[in-house]
């Protein structure tokens, strides 16, 4: 057992091809997932129980069951059934990269909206009442004063969230997808070297990590820069 | 529906071992999780920067890269310590349970140490200075006074980390531990059936998370039961 530089320095090249399909996973499931959990937000917070109601039921079962699971549903389970094979998401549904971008949106979603909520709740009643007060419309309250403060309080949580996405396109490997993980998992089933791939793959990740943290504390600071006292 | 007749055993026993794998990795994440908080509490710097590096590590990776490097790094290691006994070994490994088991707890144990370290800091310092003021030595006042404070400020995120960890327990089927997943697997083998089976996997998961959700209900009204308000 000894560690092998010359097999990191030979494999990371390789495992940075996988970074593309990494970031494409994010990205796209991000902002599909983002758009979701808007809507969820609003069918959540309309006060009609057939809106809230299944929104309620949807984001129990997606927080409930493992992302794991969800993924194997999707790609492994949907071709059982007719109705999925005959329906239009059917060329979606039929590539795994689809599959992975179904799944980790509908996951996303639930628990991003479950953060908005937070956010939505925590807004000062006073300043919703001020509002109406003034004459705003419902809708008018709700992207003049509502949305603003709420997006900033719950910008922290936010961002974990992403980070929690950035993690799990890693799952995408169980679902034959080539990303830095499906590449450092198929190098190491050629060279059995788990030690040397697995953790340079590892600081890779680490580094996506630190860059969202960074970015997101970017935002945070500047959102929040009316609040801050001068020193 | 009649794909299933033939394996509920077999989830049964599934089952039993995701609850085994719960247990078992539990009771290592609240003590990993107790260790980085102290760590990160401590007057140490040493201390305090290996438990940074603890939790930057483990939070910022994903979760099956650590499972497959825990894995597949002891196997490495075990294999070349039982060569120098015998040559003729080929492959030893970690048995799946454990080494799962050390991995889920190791990557919530990283968000535990968080949790705690912000509820221990959370407690009243009044508190701790009556305690010396009664004559508690610091065992007893950690005992008796640090940790009933603390529990209830750490309960509701606790809750939250165990949800992740049930879900974190479907992962280890991949290094091949015969839970709810792994039968799966097999069903679907021989039945042909992916999506009555992983619908299945899912609700045994969705069950279980809503025990754990109404469990923590439960313990958050008892711990909170001297501050409720009389109605």
């Amino acid at each position: 057992m000894s560690f092998d530089i010359d097999l990191i320095i030979d494999s990371i090249p390789k495992m940075l091809m996988g970074i593309g399909l990494t970031f494409q996973l994010l990205f796209l499931s991000l902002l599909l997932g983002t758009a979701l959990a808007i809507i969820l937000l609003i069918m959540r917070i309309s006060g009609r129980w057939y809106l809230s109601w299944p929104t309620m039921a949807f984001i129990y079962i997606f927080r409930g069951t493992p992302i794991l699971v969800q993924i194997f549903i999707i790609y492994y389970g949907f071709p059982q059934l007719e109705i999925i094979r005959e329906s239009i998401f059917w060329p979606i549904l039929k590539e795994p990269f689809g599959c992975a971008i179904v799944a980790l949106t509908l996951n996303t979603g639930a628990y991003v909206s479950e953060i908005f909520r937070g956010g939505v709740l925590g807004v000062d009643r006073g300043l919703k009442e001020a509002g109406a007060a003034l004459g705003l419309s419902v809708t008018q309250r709700f992207i003049y004063i509502t949305s603003p403060i709420a997006l900033r309080l719950c910008l922290p949580a936010y961002s974990n969230d992403v980070i929690s996405l950035m993690k799990s396109t890693a799952l995408a490997s169980t679902i034959t997808l080539l990303d830095m993980m499906g590449i450092a998992r198929t190098i190491v089933a050629e060279t059995y070297a788990p030690y040397e791939i697995f953790t340079s793959v590892m600081v890779i990740y680490l580094i996506i990590t630190w860059i969202i943290q960074r970015t997101f504390g970017w935002i945070e600071k500047r959102m929040s820069r009316h609040i801050r006292k001068e020193a | 529906m009649d794909a299933i007749t033939g394996w509920w055993d077999d989830f049964f026993w599934g089952s039993l071992v995701v609850v085994e794998l719960f247990f078992v990795a539990l009771i290592m994440t609240v003590l990993f999780g107790l260790i980085g908080a102290g760590a990160k509490l401590s007057n140490s710097r040493i201390a305090q920067n290996i438990a940074a590096g603890y939790t930057i590590v483990f939070r910022g990776t994903p979760e099956i890269l650590v499972l497959l490097l825990f894995y597949f790094g002891s196997a490495i290691a075990l294999t070349s310590i039982a060569q120098i006994f015998d040559p003729e070994v080929k492959f030893v490994d970690f048995p799946p349970f454990w080494a799962g088991s050390f991995a889920i707890a190791l990557i919530i144990g990283s968000y535990a140490t968080e949790t705690f370290r912000g509820a221990f800091l959370g407690v009243d310092p009044g508190q701790i200075e009556a305690a010396r003021a009664l004559g508690l030595s610091n065992l007893q006042t950690f005992i008796y006074v640090r940790i009933p404070a603390m529990w209830r400020l750490a309960l509701p995120p606790f809750g939250n980390h165990m949800l992740s960890l049930i879900k974190d327990t479907a992962l280890v089927a991949i290094i091949g531990l015969e839970e709810t997943l792994f039968v799966a697997e097999q069903a679907i083998a021989t039945t042909a059936k992916p999506f009555t089976m992983y619908i299945l996997v899912g609700l045994i998961y969705l069950g279980f998370s809503t025990v754990i959700t109404l469990t923590v209900m439960v313990l958050e009204k008892y711990a909170n039961r001297h501050l409720e308000v009389a109605r």
